[in-house]
């Protein structure tokens, strides 16, 4: 897999298409495993689109007592393994981006995998083929090197380069998988 | 010819024992492309690809269109015809259904003359159905009362561009060009919401530094990023517009060229906007002076600049004036016919454009033939073989109906692809009008509100069951695909409307095999028409990611750009629009204080008959709140949530209270896509268009009381 | 103790050759001193030692990761701990009963599979628990006359029974029971892998089939060898209980490293009830921000134990760790934090700049005035307007 997720928050139109469209990939059981969000309704109508930054080095399979959050070979961190998950939600705190969730009834965690069967053949997750307003995007890694250089001002916070273990920090709007 | 269609080096997940058909969606005129996933084996639909390399939507999709596929094998759907039985509705076969219309038909025929039947139709389905049902009502049925519900979404539009263009075309410029575009006027168009999918080329655009001005009472997802964004009062648009031009004549943003050689009256509405002073524009419509004068600069010095507008200034008692006013502005600039510029509608229905086109209004023939021009009854009397004295004359708007039922002049009624008892405003009228019929047949898919009122329900075919072309909102001509076998015993609507001609004795009219025959024959009758169809063929469609009409003959490539050279009016030249400022229908008093508007949410369409049994939707935006500013909802101690009652002169309604500050302070917002005690419609007002005979949903003076919290919230039936 | 430590390259070492000695003394009681020991059964056990060491090495490896150790750790304070023991003992049977017995979450994850990880996991554990009594010699079965059998536990007679009456019978064929169990589960299983595409989404084919292919091979020949045994007189008998001790080698051997090996850590789901989650569904700590409860507080000062010894620096400004706030509202601090939307950024409400240099607005960034390049008379008459009087609402 050579691309990566890219997402660009003011971009959304909180039409949540990624998530009737996250319903539909195979494996999701027709449960969305993103999230579109106010930020504050009273004030203004603006969402932002929140998926899985699919991390290096996850805080939830670190957190994770049974060892059951797996990745793969392209880097996607895949969900609990059914049979091994013990249904603690330790990883939906440990993540720094909220983003586990967790079916209490089938005790099952559940998270973003790319839409593992789509990416793994290079063709875009459900949620970034449908996003109407580009909000989400699948794209190359140079692609996003230029639109991240377009949007210099943001990223460069306080003059600090991201390193793995506190990009939450710092990470721009992209992730995913890809090698540097 | 293969159902899958796509460039090479798109890469589509094909899983296995499963086969895509490309096709579109079933929902608004944006007409997003899709595949729809078929299981080879069971022949069931089972999904939804994007269509990656459809030129318009770039495989994108908003939560109907993701949806969509869902409503094709509902358990809700209507399998077979029902008959009302003592007030139930009891499943019966074709056959009986048949009779009894026949019967019903023929005896309000017999006792009050032909036209005592109506035809009610619709244009969320294909040119080929939509052509048929002109024919059907005017050679089957012989009725003059015709019409059909873009009379509440397009028909300002159409009235607006007919005066200044010339003619109706939604789009002068194909969308694919705006993202070259440098500014963009949108008045009353929530397009984020409304037609999601179209927000990408807009967004292209602002990455490249267009500028986009928005004009709306809310401050919408569109408003939201506008660099202008002008909140005007409900209903003021032509005075917005007309101080838009007096300051882009004032600052001499003119083409003077362009418009001395392509327009008339220039100097008439130099005169008539010179009043429209910021100020008094201002006065009028409460944006700020600031806001006109920044607005005003910025799409005058833009180069290429595109103005759009949508239901929010067509929905008016001005709404064609409206239209005029804001194409004045494109004309002024000197933009119609130029790349990436234009003046451009935001299509409302799938097939809107298509389907207001090919003879469902109640003046028009295919083509935009008019039926007062006996050329054209002649032309099209030929291709129907019927003699033109047996065409009928033309009939009433689509309200107005209802009016000719009150008075006994309309006794039975076949509503087709519709949902007026939601759609329609002062719905109380429209109620009392279905019970009042003495027979109504209603063909549909799903049991909707109008339905409840039938006598005879007939089950029709969803958009994916049958073969056909649409015309997007661009006014690109379309191919839709067969996706799987009719459901149950539903059939196509044209084959319905060809059934119960047969039974009134004009089956010889009506001789149809497939679709595709009368696409052929509707090709025909468009033939030196306005929107001329006869050079498209479906083979062109698919080999050229659709045609543009107007394509007069097969080797002519289509027109993506209109008025290149000159405009369709008699002399070759664009009316400017030379309009003073009048008041809405409907303006608040003492009583009434507060501006009620209606309007779409991004999770339902039209009357939510489809899109309210699908659960991702219903589980997003289950019913209907009133939307409003933090500063008028503490003037009546309501907090988010509590129960409101709403009240116009017509009627009132509850709804639940949804706080926020993207909204004028003296404006209520409610969407309307619920029905029965939930429709906002029974509030709207019947003021209409003199022109376009457009209902003025847009706005309604409103009164507004707190009541008692109620423990279960609303109930639904 | 340390020098015991010391004595070994690590402590999985250690754990190993203490587990083996184990066996080897109750082998030793069990067979009174060997008599009783069966030689056909030679093969097996010494898979089943091997079996024993790899579980071994897999279970303290797996108990050495921070994650787990913590949450062990915390399990065994509370369980010393008696003004807890109530709840710790619900916990344990509840959790025995309805998530390990009865296996409830699976049957809603839908009545098949269910059904068929109930087979599944039945039938292996009455199987290995048969197979390790016979081959560890814990138990055989003794004549005590011609019309009655003693079954001899560790060498302590305990159960005699009619030697044909119904309950010997199923004794007799306790392994075939098990083994049609798990025969019928594990071709319910192959089933729905077959039939249903989603499944092969994010499994890896081997990881998940082989397994299964595994059983289907040990249950169809051990089966084969009764069938063989009773109809077929004894024909190829002998080749067959070859075949199928190979099967049953490879899978002893197979089992601690993959995808059986979610057997023996289950009973690790008791701490969720005993340590996190008293009553199911409620949680009682509140967000730091939106005051929405979200966890508990032994569970999110474990995480952030947890996470700290892994280097995993998640502490914000003001001291507060990004554990102390609801999934919901991180997501907001991340998003904030990108748009440079937090209060506390001064540099947070200018327009972002794209490479051509236009001015992106959004978030409530408004481009500024001299983006659009006014005339200059232009500018001052917005400018006198704006300070006339504000229009923002």
């Amino acid at each position: 897999m050579n691309k990566i997720m890219y997402l660009e928050f003011e971009r959304c139109i909180g039409c949540r298409a990624c998530q009737a469209a996250c319903r539909e990939c195979g494996d999701h059981d027709a449960k969305e495993r993103n999230y579109v969000e106010y930020v504050d309704f009273t004030e203004s109508r603006q969402t932002y689109p929140m998926l899985c930054m699919q991390c290096k080095d996850p805080a939830c399979a670190r957190v994770c007592p049974a060892n059951a959050i797996q990745i793969t070979d392209e880097g996607v961190v895949l969900s609990a393994m059914e049979e091994k998950c013990i249904g603690c939600r330790n990883c939906t705190f440990g993540c720094p981006f909220g983003i586990p969730k967790f079916d209490f009834e089938e005790n099952k965690m559940y998270k973003c995998d790319m839409c593992y069967d789509r990416s793994k053949h290079d063709i875009a997750p459900m949620c970034a083929s449908v996003c109407p307003s580009d909000a989400i995007r699948f794209i190359d890694f140079d692609e996003m090197q230029q639109l991240r250089r377009r949007r210099s001002q943001m990223n460069l916070v306080e003059g600090k380069k991201p390193q793995e273990g506190n990009k939450w920090e710092y990470v721009p709007e992209f992730f995913g998988v890809y090698t540097d | 010819m293969s159902d899958f269609i796509a460039k090479e080096g798109i890469q589509n997940l094909h899983k296995p024992g499963e086969k895509l058909i490309t096709t579109h969606c079933c929902y608004c005129g944006m007409q997003c492309g899709m595949h729809i996933r078929v299981n080879k084996s069971s022949g069931k639909v089972v999904g939804v690809e994007p269509r990656y390399d459809w030129p318009v939507t770039n495989g994108k999709m908003c939560p109907k269109g993701v949806t969509a596929y869902q409503t094709i094998d509902h358990q809700d759907r209507i399998t077979k015809p029902l008959i009302k039985k003592n007030g139930e509705f009891v499943e019966s076969s074709w056959k009986e259904a048949l009779d009894l219309i026949e019967k019903n038909f023929k005896r309000l025929q017999e006792e009050s003359g032909k036209d005592a039947l109506s035809v009610f139709g619709g244009v969320s389905m294909t040119n080929e159905k939509c052509y048929l049902v002109g024919k059907y009502a005017r050679v089957g049925l012989g009725t003059r009362y015709l019409d059909y519900n873009g009379r509440f979404c397009m028909s300002s539009a159409a009235g607006g561009f007919i005066q200044t263009f010339g003619v109706d075309r939604g789009s002068t410029l194909p969308w694919t060009e705006l993202e070259h575009s440098d500014c963009f006027f949108l008045a009353g168009s929530n397009t984020a919401e409304c037609h999601p999918t179209s927000i990408q080329w807009f967004w292209k655009a602002k990455d490249k530094g267009a500028k986009l001005i928005v004009a709306d009472p809310r401050e919408t997802p569109t408003a939201r990023v506008a660099d202008v964004h002008l909140d005007l009062k409900p209903g003021t648009d032509s005075a917005l517009a007309n101080g838009m031009l007096h300051l882009i004549i004032k600052e001499g943003y003119v083409d003077k060229e362009y418009v001395s050689k392509r327009c008339n009256n220039f100097e008439e509405l130099k005169q008539n906007v010179d009043k429209f002073t910021p100020e008094y524009t201002s006065e009028i419509t409460g944006v700020a002076v600031e806001k006109l004068i920044k607005a005003a600069h910025i799409y005058g010095m833009s180069p290429r600049s595109v103005v759009m507008f949508a239901r929010g200034v067509e929905q008016q008692s001005k709404g064609v004036d409206n239209v005029r006013l804001y194409s004045s502005m494109a004309l002024l600039r000197g933009q119609v016919g130029k790349f990436a510029s234009g003046v451009a509608t935001f299509t409302g229905q799938g097939n809107g454009q298509g389907g207001r086109e090919h003879g469902q209004k109640s003046d028009l023939l295919p083509g935009y033939r008019k039926l007062t021009d006996p050329a054209a009854v002649e032309y099209i009397s030929s291709i129907w073989g019927i003699d033109p004295s047996e065409m009928p004359k033309p009939g009433v708007s689509a309200y107005e109906m209802f009016g000719e039922i009150e008075k006994g002049n309309i006794r039975g009624m076949h509503v087709i692809c519709s949902n007026p008892a939601v759609s329609a405003p002062n719905l109380e009228h429209i109620w009392n009008g279905f019970k009042k019929l003495d027979f109504l047949v209603v063909s549909d898919f799903f049991l909707s509100e109008t339905a409840s009122f039938a006598d005879v329900v007939l089950p029709a075919t969803t958009w994916a069951e049958d073969e056909g072309t649409t015309t997007n909102i661009e006014g690109r001509v379309i191919r839709i695909r067969k996706v799987t076998d009719p459901i149950g015993e539903s059939k196509p609507d044209w084959e319905i409307l060809s059934l119960i001609a047969e039974r009134m004795g004009k089956g010889k009219h009506f001789l149809y095999n497939e679709a595709g025959e009368i696409f052929d024959e509707f090709r025909l009758a468009t033939k030196g028409g306005k929107a001329d169809y006869y050079g498209i063929t479906w083979d062109r469609i698919d080999r050229e990611n659709g045609v543009f009409w107007p394509c007069p003959a097969e080797d002519h490539p289509g027109t993506p750009t209109m008025f290149e050279e000159s405009f369709y009016t008699e002399d070759g030249k664009a009316n400017l629009g030379v309009v003073g400022w009048k008041e809405a229908g409907e303006v608040p008093t003492k009583d009434y204080p507060l501006f009620l508007t209606t309007g779409r949410v991004v999770f339902h369409y039209l009357s939510g008959n489809q899109t309210r049994r699908v659960d991702f939707l219903m589980e997003q935006c289950p019913e209907p709140f009133a939307e409003m500013h933090p500063a008028l909802a503490s003037r009546y101690q309501l907090e988010d949530g509590d129960m409101v009652k709403l009240k116009t002169p017509r009627s009132h309604m509850t709804v639940k209270t949804k706080i926020t500050k993207a909204i004028r302070k003296d404006t209520v917002f409610v969407p309307y896509h619920w029905g029965k005690e939930l429709a906002v419609n029974q509030l709207t007002s019947d003021c209409l268009d003199p022109i376009s005979r457009m209902p003025e949903f847009k706005v309604c003076a409103l009164q507004m009381e707190k009541l008692p919290a109620k423990k279960e919230g609303i109930t639904r039936e | 103790m340390k020098s015991l430590e010391r004595s070994f390259y690590s402590k999985s070492s250690k754990y190993s050759f203490i587990v083996v000695l184990l066996l080897f003394f109750s082998i030793w009681i069990g067979t009174e001193n060997f008599l009783h020991f069966d030689m056909a059964l030679m093969g097996y056990l010494i898979s089943s030692l091997i079996f024993a060491i790899g579980l071994t090495i897999r279970m303290s490896s797996w108990l050495l990761r921070p994650a787990t150790r913590q949450v062990i750790q915390r399990s065994l304070k509370n369980l010393r701990q008696r003004k807890y023991k109530r709840r710790n003992m619900k916990a344990i049977l509840k959790t025995a009963f309805e998530n390990i017995f009865l296996q409830k979450f699976i049957f809603k994850r839908g009545i098949y599979r269910g059904v068929q990880h109930f087979l599944i996991a039945w039938g292996c554990i009455g199987s290995f628990a048969i197979t390790f009594g016979l081959t560890f010699g814990w138990m055989h079965f003794e004549l005590v006359d011609p019309e009655t059998y003693t079954i001899v536990v560790m060498g302590v007679e305990t159960i005699s029974m009619a030697a044909h009456g119904l309950f010997a019978e199923m004794v007799y064929n306790g392994l075939n029971i098990t083994a049609s169990m798990v025969l019928i589960g594990v071709c319910m299983a192959l089933t729905r892998r077959i039939i249903n595409e989603d499944v092969k989404v994010t499994q890896r084919a081997e990881f998940d089939l082989f397994p299964l292919f595994l059983l289907l091979a040990v249950t169809v020949t051990g089966l084969l060898l009764t069938v063989s045994y009773v109809l077929l007189d004894g024909w190829m008998h002998h080749y067959m209980t070859l075949v199928h001790q190979v099967t049953v080698v490879v899978l002893l051997i197979y089992f601690p490293f993959g995808k059986l090996f979610h057997l023996p850590i289950r009973p690790l789901t008791t701490a969720v009830p005993m340590n996190y989650q008293e009553e199911w569904k409620v949680d009682t700590r509140p967000c730091l921000r939106c005051g929405t409860v979200y966890s508990s507080d032994p569970q999110v000062s474990d995480v952030k134990e947890i996470l700290s010894v892994q280097q995993f620096d998640l502490q914000l400004e003001d001291g507060s760790y990004l554990s102390d706030y609801c999934p919901a509202c991180r997501r907001r601090i991340r998003v904030m934090k990108q748009l440079n939307n937090q209060p506390h950024l001064q540099q947070g409400h200018n327009p972002i700049l794209t490479r051509n240099g236009s001015e992106m607005s959004g978030f409530g960034s408004r481009r500024t005035d001299d983006y659009y390049n006014f005339p200059d008379h232009v500018q001052k008459e917005l400018e006198q307007h704006k300070e006339e009087g504000g229009n923002e609402r």
